[in-house]
């Protein structure tokens, strides 16, 4: 039944989805918003690195799931590519090259948490107040069109052709930088 | 599946590369000289990559005067900008006006400043790496990026250039673990800054619909019309605007963001402290004053403006206050640009006001940025050769006698040091006068009161540049017993001022840049005809 409904969103462009759709993709996104929170809020808890980065796996993939639900499908590919993909991997890595302790360790507590925590706290409060205030009642349109991987290449190469090349100044900056950082001579 | 081959072709947009001109020349540059110094080893010869970033900035430098007379030479200016000359790029990603024009100027000179006092540097402590001069290049790209930006991903990337590089040069000595842990803090906390600042264009788009600086701006004077309702929700934008407000302060070292700068100062290779504070100063206050003065400078102009009024109110206070209880001169210096970022902020404040007054406070920042620029860059040209190899002796007690042994070093960093004080006859004397006086044509209470707190902060100020121009013009003999308490570290300090080494092109850049404080500072109006035309173009 969802998957009809998710085949349905990326078959054709745009459809009109009937409430019994609405009503799965509403439940599958209250669903994957809940293990998100959840996986978010453990992720910052546990005190064993390698669960963190797996609870960070999780909160990614949620994500990856959100964006399919918006019918970004070329988000949600690069988001499953690049984050859980290669940014999980090198963070696993990076615990396992490292001298990080695997298991338990309580050195991942700090002491001063709860101002960490407090600004957590009231940053949250003060965008989902304007979030909700700004966006509460609003609904996603009924014809909701799914933006294809084609257009989005389109528009990468043409309206946001500086946008791509200048991220590619900053990957270039970032490389030479982890290469001079990482050498020693 | 034949369907996928049978594209529509695309449109793309035309780029007129003549204007784009400085941006290519400083990011093509950094990756030419990474590329020829790789495959060719005639390239890897010394002072070389120095030259090379020199001629680089000249050249970007010498493009601009041809771009504004092009400019102005505009018969049908982009009506978005208010009937100023400026050049729409690349569907809209970029804009070039006489704004651009001067921040570009601004980066170009700080390049060519940093890079003549990084060979001396790097000579000394025995580096012969060309990446340095590369990432120096990337990051004044992206510098110009930044303030060039008509669309807020554009500006979003170009503050990444700017700092990604940063991040690196500050940690590149890496014998000094003092550097790895500047570039490493700086790094995470520069991070966290733009993932804020990030939010904050993610709620103005969320608002607006738009990340280009004429579309928010539309849609936010939508709002005022009669009768409509309203076209963008302002607690949305508001929200957006503070986090917005957060990423740039954290860049130009704003109160209460401003903690970093010290312990990153301190540890920085110096002549990098000299290029942070020149020119990621001016390209993040040009970026600043673009998104803020183009994109929110209409309706929600008087709401933004009190939070940058207390912001330079306490970072003036702060960088004063704290700087008198350094012993370490780059700390010192460090608090003082903190103190140097609130007079600025002093500027932005008026900028955001009506027309007439509005146009005051940009000159005042534009020639803030100017004067601050050749003063920060000298300042850390002589901390970089009296801190000695190994880049560690800064305790302000390693100045006493300098007068003595090095004369007209001593000279030109009196003649710096009275200009950050704002003494008259310096450039700094004009750059504190603009501002204080763009805040008090404001005509309110409050901005009365800044004002007096930014005469306060300066005469506070004074005290600490002062210390160090009396250190250098005490005797070496006469340092006072009470001191003796660490004098076994002063002696071992003295002992290694005698053998200064003084590299001529350093001293170069220390020369020109006391020269430059004393001209600007006898003829205030140098320029004042590009500084207007810069100012004007920002139309809100």
């Amino acid at each position: 039944m969802m998957s009809s409904a998710l085949l349905a969103i990326q078959s054709t462009n745009p459809i009109a989805l009937t409430p019994n759709e609405l009503w799965v993709i509403n439940t599958f996104f209250y669903v994957i918003a809940a293990v998100g929170i959840v996986a978010a809020l453990k992720m910052v808890t546990t005190k064993n690195v390698v669960h963190a980065a797996l609870y960070l796996l999780v909160v990614l993939t949620v994500v990856a799931a959100t964006y399919i639900v918006l019918g970004a499908e070329f988000a949600a590919a690069t988001q499953v590519m690049v984050y859980i993909g290669a940014v999980m991997v090198l963070l696993l890595f990076g615990v396992m090259l490292t001298r990080a302790k695997i298991g338990d360790d309580g050195d991942l507590d700090y002491d001063s948490k709860w101002i960490g925590g407090l600004s957590a706290v009231s940053m949250f409060a003060v965008m989902g107040y304007s979030l909700w205030e700004a966006f509460g009642t609003d609904e996603l349109p009924a014809d909701m069109a799914v933006q294809r991987t084609g257009q989005v290449a389109n528009s990468i190469f043409s309206q946001y052709i500086v946008p791509f090349e200048a991220l590619s100044m900053l990957l270039l900056a970032a490389l030479i930088g982890a290469v001079v950082v990482a050498r020693r001579d | 599946m034949m369907s996928l081959f049978a594209q529509v072709p695309v449109s793309t947009p035309e780029i007129q590369w003549f204007y784009l001109a400085p941006i290519l020349i400083l990011a093509l540059g950094g990756v030419l000289l990474i590329t020829l110094t790789s495959v060719a080893p005639v390239m890897r010869g010394r002072h070389i990559s120095a030259l090379f970033t020199v001629a680089t900035g000249v050249l970007a430098l010498a493009f601009l005067p041809f771009i504004a007379a092009r400019l102005d030479g505009l018969v049908d200016p982009v009506a978005g900008q208010g009937g100023r000359p400026a050049v729409d790029l690349v569907s809209s990603a970029l804009v070039v006006d006489h704004f651009t024009l001067w921040v570009s100027g601004l980066i170009s000179v700080a390049v060519i400043l940093v890079a003549v006092m990084l060979d001396g540097y790097l000579e000394r402590e025995g580096f012969e790496s060309p990446e340095w001069y590369a990432l120096l290049l990337i990051s004044a790209s992206g510098g110009v990026i930044l303030a060039s930006a008509e669309d807020l991903i554009v500006t979003f990337l170009g503050l990444e250039i700017l700092s990604i590089a940063v991040y690196v040069l500050a940690a590149l000595h890496l014998r000094r673990s003092e550097s790895q842990e500047a570039g490493f803090k700086y790094f995470i906390l520069g991070a966290l800054s733009s993932a804020i600042f990030l939010y904050g264009i993610a709620m103005v788009y969320g608002a607006t619909g738009s990340t280009t600086l004429t579309g928010v701006a539309g849609s936010m004077t939508g709002r005022n019309a009669a009768g409509l309702s309203p076209a963008v929700d302002s607690s949305l934008v508001m929200v957006g605007i503070a986090l917005m407000l957060i990423g740039f302060g954290f860049k130009v070292s704003a109160f209460p963001l401003h903690i970093w700068t010290p312990d990153v100062y301190q540890g920085s290779p110096t002549p990098i402290v000299g290029f942070m504070t020149s020119a990621v100063k001016v390209a993040a206050f040009g970026g600043m004053m673009r998104v803020f003065l183009v994109g929110f400078g209409g309706t929600f102009a008087s709401d933004w403006r009190v939070l940058v009024l207390f912001m330079a109110g306490f970072t003036i206070l702060f960088g004063s206050f704290l700087a008198i209880v350094q012993t370490n001169i780059k700390r010192t210096m460090a608090f003082s640009s903190i103190a140097h970022a609130g007079f600025m902020l002093v500027g932005l404040y008026a900028a955001a006001s009506p027309v007439a007054i509005g146009d005051t406070g940009k000159r005042a920042v534009l020639f803030y940025l100017l004067a601050y620029t050749f003063m920060s860059i000298g300042t850390f040209a002589v901390i970089s050769i009296v801190g000695k190899k190994g880049d560690g002796n800064h305790s302000i007690e390693a100045y006493r006698g300098l007068a003595k042994r090095e004369p007209l070093l001593a000279m030109a960093f009196t003649v710096l040091l009275f200009g950050q004080v704002g003494a008259p006859f310096t450039a700094g004397f004009f750059a504190k006068f603009r501002v204080i006086a763009a805040a008090a044509q404001v005509e309110r209470t409050e901005a009365y009161i800044l004002a007096g707190v930014a005469m306060l902060g300066a005469a506070v100020g004074a005290y600490l540049y002062l210390r160090v121009v009396v250190a250098m013009f005490l005797d070496v003999q006469e340092s006072p017993s009470t001191e003796m308490a660490d004098s076994a570290d002063e002696t071992l300090a003295l002992v290694e001022v005698r053998a200064l080494e003084v590299p001529p092109a350093t001293l170069a850049v220390v020369l020109l840049a006391a020269v430059v404080t004393l001209v600007l500072g006898i003829f205030p109006d140098i320029g004042s005809g590009a500084l207007a035309e810069a100012a004007l173009a920002l139309v809100r």
